[in-house]
């Protein structure tokens, strides 16, 4: 192989890639995190309020999940403001990739609804329980243990390739970063080696974390590997 | 007046109807107890004096004041009263066993935690169940599981205690255990009404008994009447098969 490997060049600006990776980690937690709420709101909703409103749940979900994320995004970042409405590239990554999650996370947390002991929910609902505590305190803990690997799964998806998309909007995430810094000096394989280790150091973090927020929080014996 | 009064309730599950006008009372401190060959509907009545399954016809008063089931202001001040134990345990699976004890006093009567607590260690112990107090429902025995289940309905303070079958998922020394539980908190006034196929243990501890088939009160009495002269054929021939 000719090529000369120069990773001198990355090493030079490898500042700026950590914080490439620490905006995508920020972006990938909030988006999660959100989206766990919006998920768990619209599989309640699926579950037990009426007819109108499942409509809407499912429309939300099937619009979300049948369009591309980098369309979504380029209509909030390109789109809305035809609307008057201007949100920064940063805002319009977080919003589209809530958004994303919240949809796909409805449809995972509803397997959660679908499988809890009915008999716990009634046991719950004859001590007078009311609907929220019932999800909040046997549903919730059943979804974390029973389907936490999908959870953490679908996690390391956003995670990895959901912030990406932030790159075609100009946000300097960890592949944005990437991008802006090659172009300046065309070491385009230097910098995405580093950076595809990168994401497997990150992911590799985040699976930790996830084990071991799950075994303390939830009881959920999960391998790391 | 009776603590507790059923009169002529109907209940069906989609369209299957299941009670076709069950009546009795139970006052104050009685325990009553209801027998009868398994699918004659006797869970179903505890179900649907808590409200789980829907009265559709007939009425329940508890003290004299009808429970409108329609109406979830009225079911749950009829919950508030009336506490359930389930013949599947149905113990919270994600909680240990102190936790389903303490949760619905705590987060539902909004009492203090550690108050809560200790109230729910002393129940624990009432059931023989406090060394398990930190272990989850999976790493316990249907028996235990029952005696947890029991405690946590307990630790609702309830006037009235509905007893689904709780006594067959346990080990025969442990019965005596609940069996004493259960006198004491009758000789403490709580009012009892018991599922049960134990006849001995419903011959000893009932006031008076409700034999039932197939959704219908069949004839009811105390219990020395109903097992040992039943009126008829139709309980003759039960307790001929439960009792030997
Ligand atoms: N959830 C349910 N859905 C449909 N039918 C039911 C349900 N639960 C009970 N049944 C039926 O109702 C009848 C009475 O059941 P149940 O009250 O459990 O009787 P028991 O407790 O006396 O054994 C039975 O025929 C049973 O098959
Ligand atoms: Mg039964």
């Amino acid at each position: 192989m000719d090529y000369n490997f120069q990773f001198n060049v990355v090493w030079r600006n490898f500042d700026a890639l950590l914080e490439g990776a620490w905006l995508t980690l920020q972006l990938g937690v909030f988006a999660f995190t959100c989206g766990c709420l919006i998920g768990l709101v619209g599989a309640a909703c699926l579950s037990f309020a009426p007819r109108p409103v499942r409509w809407l749940v499912h429309a939300f979900v099937i619009f979300i999940t049948n369009t591309p994320a980098l369309i979504q995004i380029y209509f909030l970042y390109f789109g809305l403001p035809e609307f008057g409405i201007r949100w920064s590239n940063e805002a319009c990554v977080l919003i589209g990739l809530t958004l994303n999650a919240g949809a796909y996370l409805t449809m995972i947390l509803r397997a959660g609804f679908l499988s809890v002991r009915q008999t716990e929910m009634e046991a719950g609902e004859t001590m007078g329980m009311s609907l929220p505590q019932r999800i909040r305190y046997i549903v919730v803990p059943h979804i974390a243990k029973s389907i936490y690997p999908a959870l953490a799964n679908f996690f390391i998806v956003i995670l990895v390739m959901g912030t990406s998309v932030g790159a075609v909007i100009g946000v300097d995430e960890l592949t944005g970063q990437a991008i802006n810094l090659s172009t300046v000096n065309y070491r385009w394989l230097e910098y995405f080696t580093i950076v595809a280790l990168m994401y497997v150091v990150l992911t590799f973090i985040a699976s930790i974390g996830l084990a071991l927020l799950g075994r303390w929080a939830f009881r959920v014996k999960a391998r790391i590997f | 007046m009776p603590h507790l009064a059923v009169n002529d309730i109907h209940a069906n599950y989609g369209a299957l109807a299941v009670l076709h006008g069950i009546g009795f009372e139970v006052d104050r401190g009685e325990v009553v107890s209801l027998v009868g060959p398994s699918g004659s509907g006797k869970s179903t009545v505890l179900r649907a004096l808590v409200g789980l399954t829907l009265v559709t016809g007939g009425s329940v008063e508890v003290d004299g004041t009808r429970i409108d089931y329609a109406a979830p202001r009225a079911v749950k001040a009829a919950r508030d009263r009336m506490a359930i134990v389930f013949q599947q345990y149905n113990l919270f699976q994600n909680m240990n066993v102190l936790r389903n004890v303490t949760l619905a006093p705590t987060k539902v009567k909004g009492r203090k935690r550690a108050e809560v607590e200790a109230e729910a260690m002393e129940l624990l112990k009432l059931v023989g169940m406090e060394h398990k107090a930190q272990a989850y429902p999976d790493e316990l025995s249907g028996g235990q599981q029952q005696r947890v289940a029991i405690a946590r309905a307990l630790a609702l303070k309830p006037e009235i205690l509905l007893l689904d079958e709780v006594t067959s998922a346990l080990d025969p020394e442990l019965v005596n255990e609940v069996l004493d539980a259960i006198r004491r908190l009758a000789g403490e006034g709580m009012t009892m009404l018991l599922v049960s196929h134990e006849m001995s243990f419903v011959r000893e501890v009932s006031s008076k008994v409700v034999f039932m088939d197939a959704g219908r009160v069949v004839e009811a009495g105390p219990p020395d009447a109903i097992f040992d002269a039943p009126s008829s054929e139709r309980a003759r021939d039960f307790f001929g098969k439960v009792l030997r």
